[in-house]
């Protein structure tokens, strides 16, 4: 031993790498496989975009809801559209106008209410407030607007005609 | 003539640029996905075009470092690996 190093060649053996031939290599690896990650980033985000490029299928289907006459002024009912897994409510607002919208809250997707002396809709999960004249968000967690059901009024019934999201 | 030790000095800076590009891009993914839930289609293209923009700079940068090991192989006479 000299120089504190032992210079038999066992010890080469064991660790037969230099360390900046490994840092080398180690790094060049590490490039390939973070421009390997970065090509699926790409291919994910691309994904997504197709997604809602041709996933979003406007809803167009026709669907009796209730007569008109059965609900009052700040009334409300509840109904199921497009199909029995997605809940809505129909509102007529103070002013006689009627409105719906999912029920779905749109932060962590508990039922909305209606409140009937303020013409709004309140998530009692977190404290949500939704507005009824077009299903923004006033106050609370919710920072997207509730998906309007669109409506048609023919011979003193209302129908649901399609969702605008 | 390059060598190993500057390769490995430089490979640091190339992989912090590469990191970062990562890192906007996983950005841009999840930016992505908030608009895609929000249904607001008009920003998924730019953020697609965005992330190939960035992972075209990560492959440009990743040729160099390829053909920088090249060099440095055909200088050394013999591959490492
Ligand atoms: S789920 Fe409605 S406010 Fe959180």
């Amino acid at each position: 031993m000299a120089d504190g190093v032992d210079n038999s060649e066992q010890w080469r053996e064991d660790f037969p790498v230099r360390w900046d031939v490994d840092h080398y290599l180690t790094r060049r690896e590490l490039a390939k496989f973070l421009t390997l990650g970065s090509a699926l980033l790409v291919g994910a985000t691309g994904a997504i975009a197709a997604i809602g490029r041709f996933g979003f299928q406007e809803i167009r289907a026709r669907q009796w809801i209730a007569s008109a006459a059965a609900l009052q002024p700040s009334g409300s009912l509840l109904f199921r559209y497009p199909t029995s897994d997605d809940p809505c409510i129909l509102v007529r607002t103070a002013a006689g106008e009627l409105k719906a919208y999912s029920q779905v809250c749109t932060h962590l997707s508990c039922a909305v209410r209606h409140v009937p002396d303020k013409d709004e809709f309140f998530c009692p999960c977190h404290r949500g407030f939704f507005a009824v004249a077009d299903g923004r968000p006033l106050a609370g967690p919710p920072t997207r607007r509730l998906p309007r059901i669109l409506l048609e009024e023919r011979d003193g019934d209302v129908y649901a005609v399609g969702v605008e999201v | 003539m390059e060598t190993r030790q500057q390769g490995a000095v430089l490979f640091s800076g190339i992989l912090v640029l590469i990191g970062t590009l990562v890192i906007i891009q996983l950005w841009l993914l999840t930016a992505a996905l908030e608009a895609l839930l929000a249904r607001d289609a008009g920003v998924l293209l730019p953020a697609t075009l965005s992330s190939l923009v960035l992972f075209l700079i990560n492959a440009g940068l990743l040729w160099y470092v390829v053909s920088f090991d090249r060099r440095v192989r055909r200088d050394e006479g013999r591959g490492v690996e």
